[in-house]
């Protein structure tokens, strides 16, 4: 069981999260020409790191309240958690 | 004819239950009816300031786990710029007259919730077998609120006072039974009156 610090909340149970994806993904920028692969890379592929990595995370049953987190892939250590207009301040 | 029916009408039973034998100060459990629940949420481009808005005197809370209150209303913090506001009297009134709806939006939830007060001395003990919240007393004290689970299960929990321990727990109308089910089996161990 992770527990998660929500920057709005406060440290919870990951009970009340849901994991939701890639945090480094960024999405193209609207109405400029965009050719197939850089669509295709940003719909479908992600990298799969084994160690830190930039995830979203959602607070579900809680604030509602999307948010970065860092964590490690491998042992699941949370190094930091931050607002989504915000950097790590690790 | 349309008979108006409670949250919990076919759930919650007055008496006692569990492990009461014998004992003084038992936990009491009711349902809570005709509350009036409104969600208030200021919009995104809204550029009012928060602190200078009052609701008969009371002002919002702007942090996690606070609860701002006077005797009719207690109005909670559920998340960055939304608010719930409960009481027993009328509030549409006040709500509209003070939340503009350009900067604000006003969800009326007062139908959409089943509401549980819980009052003993292990009122706590009965939370903390289904929900992740950290209730130890530097964390989570009389007024603070949480939304959280119990038993996977979304609930908004309201710590109202400590001498009796009383806590209002709220969860989605429909998802009311399991809820209330959750609650009673938790509080068997300890023994529990239906009020």
């Amino acid at each position: 069981m992770l527990e998660i610090r929500c920057p709005y909340c406060g440290k919870r149970s990951q009970n009340e999260f849901s994991y939701g994806g890639d945090g480094n993904i960024k999405r193209p920028t609207l109405g400029e020409e965009i050719n197939t692969k850089d669509w295709d890379d940003f719909v479908y592929f992600r990298d799969n790191p084994r160690g830190k990595h930039t995830e979203l995370w959602h607070h579900t049953s809680g604030c509602r309240q999307w948010f970065k987190a860092s964590r490690d892939t491998a042992t699941h250590e949370i190094f930091a958690t931050c607002k989504m207009n915000e950097d790590f301040n690790e | 004819m349309i008979e108006k029916v409670s949250a919990l009408h076919f759930d919650h039973h007055k008496g006692l239950f569990g492990d009461h034998e014998g004992k003084n100060n038992l936990l009491k459990i009711k349902e809570i009816k005709d509350l009036n629940i409104f969600q208030v949420a200021k919009f995104k481009k809204s550029s009012v300031d928060i602190s200078q808005i009052k609701i008969d005197d009371v002002s919002l809370p702007l942090s996690n786990p606070l609860v701002s209150h006077n005797s009719d209303i207690r109005i909670l913090w559920t998340g960055p710029d939304t608010w719930t506001f409960i009481s027993e009297n009328p509030l549409k009134e006040k709500i509209t007259s003070s939340f503009n709806d350009i900067d604000f939006g006003i969800t009326d939830l007062s139908h959409s919730r089943a509401a549980i007060q819980i009052q003993g001395d292990n009122a706590i003990d009965v939370l903390k077998k289904g929900s992740p919240v950290n209730f130890n007393e530097d964390q989570f004290s009389v007024n603070s609120s949480a939304n959280t689970t119990y038993n996977g299960i979304n609930i908004l929990i309201d710590f109202i006072s400590l001498e009796p321990k009383t806590l209002n727990i709220y969860s989605l109308r429909s998802f009311g039974g399991s809820f209330y089910h959750s609650i009673t089996d938790s509080a068997l161990e300890y023994g529990y009156e239906g009020i």
